[in-house]
């Protein structure tokens, strides 16, 4: 497999990299690490005629004091100190994603940003044509939920629902100038236009709220093997206890729907109560119960949604020192 | 005979690393895609997007008008049609679809059929020049599941098959009285099974380069384990004599069956160079080894087991439902292989099979290690842990008391010799601790038992004719390096390795003195290539009795020179060594100057012709199917732990204990083992050739999952020596058999885990929760 042909730019500063996309009309696709655009490309899924990398624009790569660089690479977030002190969680997700080498190049930003994937989209040329090609690559129907407004395909990226629960925001650098978007706003239900970053913004950075380092979080991942394989459901839960009873609770679920989503509305209404195996139980029965996983991705929807509740039982039962 | 036992030398037996290992691992060694010639130039292959349909018409002018196109190539070109497959007795392959031709020549097949080919300057334009075929479908309506193609039909998918339905082949066996037996066994356990398509995933994705060169010969290099039958099927394609062609195998990153048949793609390369005079490379990638692929059949599998009151087996009885694909490849074995191959490691007198392979519009199946016996093998022994269930025995007891003896006949006519089934089980049950473990293990973890059987090779020829299995050539000129010429493929499998070893220790000499040419069919006399488990019984016992040659040889020329009698000469540890006393010798090299004086180059020939009859000679239909010169046996146990919750599965430990006869090395048997015990793991516990409508699923590495190391156990290896009375040094296989008994070994296991059965492979966790819930199990 080769890729198709482009034309890569690398420019050295975000204003320079916003003149490049200008003059590309909209056909171009920014690049971090590549391990999602590149393979995308080879199955000639929505290339575009201009690669526009983001590798030499240096305020990307700042990692600490509560701040994640859109370029920094997994591999520097699963050993990173200040990580591993402040939130494990991130470090740990970082850790379950893809393989070792492909740590190495991938980035904080491409992983937010990740495509969302379906067996009918990531797939090569020949393979759309023998089903017809869906509604997110060269054809007009999704080939999931067949009806001709939305993409079923899934969100799989491990990161974003740890930034999610942890209150983390988002970053954005565009033309027009720069603004924050809470991670728990940034997506969209539809798996083609997916979140509200517009195509010229560049997400800048991460940051993490004063108070986020008082909460423990953790993160799990439902899959086949214990590398590579992408999530078919991951959970993340972030809870501060006062001895027994919650004082904050939050919970994200991804690799289930197009786009990882917060469970605020589950949530909110536990605070104060305290944390036994009743309410254990109800809350992750209730998330549970909120999930619709389709048949596009491996492991049946039945099962991915069974292991809701098992896998958040057991993140609340890790996190409350059961 | 006399190399049924080492020398004393000291190369048979021990662990030697395999000699091409350091090439491939630094990146000196070359595989076909590593090869470039001047002029080269790229194949590459139009796929068919549907699974089924006439090939009308194909506009080729656009293509053909692109800059940097050397040649367009259709169904039209004279040879494309020509039939080939790698059975004799179903050749129903051809290179490409001819547009407009009625039946089976002018159709697409499966998702990915070869439709047209193009070569040109590079892989970008020769992409572009696909996209310009204008190719004019009629959809033919397609065979999808297996059971669709038992019906009958106007248009059957290939020209030859029964009574107008979609069946190739069928095979009806029996032996005794399965049904009275039925009626009286005080034990009858009947399953299905459902054993869904699985890939060798092999490393190096399928490469050739094919040049027509200017002398009018084709020259092939390609990355094959069968380069004979290659050869065979250019000859009858490209309509030359076999002489006329060379087929050359560079290093080849491994094979497991998926390398074992002339492919269409070698065909195609042929052509284009044939067409525009210009080397032509062909590398696929890896969906187009999805596409090409002849892996394991999917298959459905009845099966009724019965024993007596006492635990003694007295009837099986097998129902295979095998799905093809679109060509026959090694089909016919297959249908065999399914059930002829059953019955051992036990002696049963009561045995029926029916099986039937059946064209469907998919991938074409083939062979693939543990070729047929892999799926009957599951459903026999997770179908024979039930009846030790039933009869409340252990189930290594019952496997115990019905094992064959060594040194007998099958009531199918299989001639077993060495048999080292019982101390497999006895070994592999103490390593374990299984006595401690067995049904006492806490819920969740469990432990998991199963035997296996495989052939060491096919008594009979794919080609009925009278040539030797393998012969190997060895030259030895003043040099002092030792030339061995044998066709026999390494695909990784270690068999340059062994030739070398065979022919050190029948000399005496260091392995450094030692070269392997096994390439190029100009120079390396036949051998059949390396399938079924044959290569190191017949090609190792073919360069052992051409070593045996030289070595009289080079006794005759020290008994000349030192005036002692020929008879009490030995070579041992680089010397021609007088016995009686061993100060009078003649070093290697001095032996070697004094046999070349006036003659020259030794040069010497060995061959391996047939075992001594075996088998009920037309007795009945299909009695050569099965027939080998000796057998392999296991006994498996593995230890697993599966949450109760989420039903994951982790394989914690495998005892495999592999009775090969002799370990000729002891480092490559377990090599064997090891790479058995994760193929295995990969079939049972994931892996998964699903088709979405007609279209494999997932063709590619991300979606149709191997095991990674992050889910490889521990393995126990445990080397059962046996000592084949035929074999070289005693040895049998390795290669194939120590695959057969993991994959039950994990269904049982996980049984005694949690109670739960689930009798479809993969066993994934989605399918286990499923079935644990219908089956109300309760987590204590
Ligand atoms: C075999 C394999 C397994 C994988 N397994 C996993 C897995 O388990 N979990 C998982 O989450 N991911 C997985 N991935 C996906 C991918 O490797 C990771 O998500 C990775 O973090 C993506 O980062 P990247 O820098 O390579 O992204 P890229 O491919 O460079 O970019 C991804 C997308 O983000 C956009 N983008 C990137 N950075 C910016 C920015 N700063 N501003 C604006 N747009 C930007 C790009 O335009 C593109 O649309 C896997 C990939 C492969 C090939």
């Amino acid at each position: 497999m080769i890729l198709p042909s482009f034309k890569y730019h690398q420019p050295t500063t975000l204003n320079e990299a916003f003149a490049v996309a200008k003059t590309c009309n909209g056909d171009f696709d920014f690049i971090a690490g590549g391990t999602d655009v590149l393979p995308n490309y080879k199955n000639r899924l929505n290339n575009r005629s201009h690669v526009i990398s983001l590798s030499a624009i240096k305020e990307l790569f700042e990692l600490g004091d509560s701040k994640i660089g859109a370029m920094v690479t997994l591999v520097q977030l699963e050993k990173n100190e200040w990580l591993l002190q402040n939130h494990p969680a991130i470090a740990q997700a970082a850790h379950l994603i893809a393989t070792p080498p492909l740590r190495e190049s991938a980035t904080v930003g491409g992983n937010i940003l990740l495509d969302t994937r379906c067996w009918f989209f990531n797939q090569s040329h020949l393979w759309r044509e023998s089903k017809g090609f869906c509604l997110k690559a060269d054809g007009n129907d999704c080939l999931v939920v067949p009806q001709k407004d939305i993409c079923y395909a899934t969100y799989s990226g491990d990161l974003a629902p740890v930034f999610m629960v942890l209150g983390a925001s988002f970053h954005l650098a565009g033309p027009a100038g720069r603004r924050e978007v809470a991670a728990a706003d940034f997506f969209r239900h539809d798996g083609i236009t997916r979140y509200v970053k517009q195509p010229e913004e560049i997400l800048t950075h991460i940051s993490l709220p004063e108070n986020a380092g008082e909460l423990r979080a953790s993160y799990r991942k439902l899959r086949l093997r214990d590398s590579m394989d992408y999530p078919v459901m991951g959970a993340a839960v972030a809870l501060r206890l006062n001895g027994k009873i919650v004082d904050e609770l939050r919970i994200a679920i991804t690799g289930i729907d197009t786009t990882p989503f917060l469970y605020d509305d589950i949530t909110k209404g536990v605070s104060g109560r305290e944390l036994n195996s009743a309410l254990t139980a109800q809350i992750a029965n209730d998330v549970m119960e909120a999930v619709k996983p389709y048949r596009n991705v491996h492991f049946t929807p039945q099962y991915r949604k069974a292991m809701v509740g098992v896998y958040l039982k057991r993140l609340l039962q890790e996190l409350s020192g059961d | 005979m006399s190399s049924n036992s080492a020398n004393g030398n000291g190369i048979v037996g021990t662990r030697v690393p395999l000699i091409d290992a350091l090439k491939k691992t630094t990146g000196e060694g070359f595989y076909t895609d590593d090869i470039k010639l001047p002029g080269m130039i790229v194949g590459k292959i139009l796929r068919s997007p549907h699974p089924h349909a006439r090939v009308k018409r194909i506009d080729v002018s656009k293509a053909e008008a692109l800059t940097g196109v050397h040649a367009v190539l259709t169904g039209d070109e004279p040879g494309a049609q020509n039939r080939f497959g790698v059975l004799p007795i179903s050749r129903d392959e051809i290179a490409l679809p001819k547009p407009g031709a009625a039946g089976r020549a002018g159709r697409v097949l499966y998702v990915g059929d070869c439709v047209a080919a193009v070569a040109a300057d590079n892989e970008e334009i020769a992409l572009q020049a696909l996209a310009l075929l204008d190719v004019e479908y009629e959809i033919v309506p397609a065979i999808i599941r297996v059971e669709k193609g038992l019906e009958k039909t106007t248009e059957p998918i290939q020209d030859r098959t029964k009574d107008g339905t979609n069946v190739h082949k069928t095979v009806e066996q029996q032996f005794g009285d399965v049904a009275g037996v039925l009626d009286n066994s005080a034990h009858v356990r009947t399953n299905e099974f459902e054993f869904i398509g699985v890939n060798h995933a092999f490393t190096e994705p399928m490469a050739t380069i094919a040049h027509y060169d200017a002398d009018d010969r084709l020259v092939l290099w390609s990355a094959q384990q069968v380069p004979h039958y290659l050869h065979r099927a250019l000859a009858d394609v490209m309509e030359m004599p076999m002489h006329r062609i060379r087929v050359i195998r560079p290093m080849v990153g491994g094979g497991f069956g998926g390398k074992s048949d002339p492919f269409p793609h070698e065909m195609i390369a042929s052509l284009l160079s044939r067409k525009c005079r210009r080397p032509v490379k062909i590398l696929f990638d890896r969906e187009e080894v999805f596409y090409n692929n002849h892996g394991r059949h999917p298959t459905k599998t009845r099966i009724i087991v019965a024993a007596d009151k006492d635990g003694m087996l007295t009837a099986l009885d097998v129902d295979a439902t095998i799905d093809g694909g679109a060509w026959g490849s090694f089909g016919v074995v297959t249908t065999y292989y399914n059930g002829v191959l059953a019955m051992g490691p036990y002696r049963i007198d009561n045995f029926n099979y029916a099986g039937r392979r059946v064209y469907t519009n998919k991938a074409p199946c083939g062979a693939m290690r543990g070729h047929g016996a892999v799926n009957t093998r599951f459903s026999f022994e997770v179908t024979l842990d039930q009846l030790a269930d039933d009869l409340k025995m252990d189930p290594c007891d019952l496997r115990l008391k019905n094992l064959l003896p060594a040194n007998t006949e099958t009531i199918n006519g299989f001639r077993i010799t060495s048999n080292g089934t019982r101390e497999c089980i006895e070994r592999a049950r103490e390593r374990s601790g299984w006595d401690q473990k067995y049904g006492q293990l806490p819920f969740g973890q469990g432990i998991g038992l199963s035997c296996g059987f495989y052939i060491s090779g096919s008594a009979h020829r794919i080609h009925f004719n009278e040539l030797p299995h393998s012969t190997v050539h060895i030259k030895i000129d003043m040099d002092g390096g030792v030339t061995v010429h044998c066709m026999a493929a390494e695909i990784g499998q270690g068999s340059d390795t062994m030739l070398a070893q065979c022919v050190a220790e029948s000399l005496g000499i260091k392995m450094e003195r030692i070269r392997i040419f096994s390439a190029d069919s100009d120079t390396d006399p036949v051998d059949l290539g390396s399938y079924s488990s044959r290569v190191t019984f017949m090609a190792g016992n073919a360069a052992v009795r051409a070593a045996e040659k030289i070595r009289e040889k080079l006794i005759q020329a020290a008994a000349r020179k030192t005036g002692y009698p020929a008879g009490g000469f030995v070579l041992t540890n680089e010397k021609v060594v007088y016995k009686p006393n061993p100060d009078i010798f003649l070093t290697f090299d001095e032996a070697l100057t004094a046999a070349l004086a006036k003659s020259g180059a030794l040069i010497a020939k060995g061959a391996y012709l047939d075992p001594p009859p075996i088998g009920k000679r037309n007795e009945f239909k299909g009695w050569r199917a099965g027939l080998s010169p000796t057998y392999s046996f296991q006994a498996y146990m593995a230890q697993v732990h599966v949450d109760p919750e989420t039903f994951e599965v982790r394989v914690q430990k495998v005892w495999a204990a592999h009775d090969c006869g002799k370990a000729l090395n002891p480092l490559a048997v377990e090599g064997q083992i090891e790479g058995c015990v994760h193929m295995g793991l990969g079939q049972v516990l994931m892996e998964d050739m699903s088709y979405l409508h007609g279209t494999i699923q997932g063709p590619n590495f991300l979606d149709y999952r191997t095991l990674t190391p992050m889910q490889m156990p521990d393995v126990d290896v445990i080397i059962v020596e046996s000592g084949d009375p035929e074999g070289p040094f005693g040895a049998k296989e390795a290669g194939e058999g120590p695959l057969l008994p993991i994959l039950p070994a994990v269904a049982n296991a996980i049984y005694d885990a949690v109670g739960v059965r689930v009798f479809s492979l993969p066993i994934t966790p989605d399918k286990l929760w499923k079935a644990a819930q219908r089956q109300g199990v309760k987590i204590d």
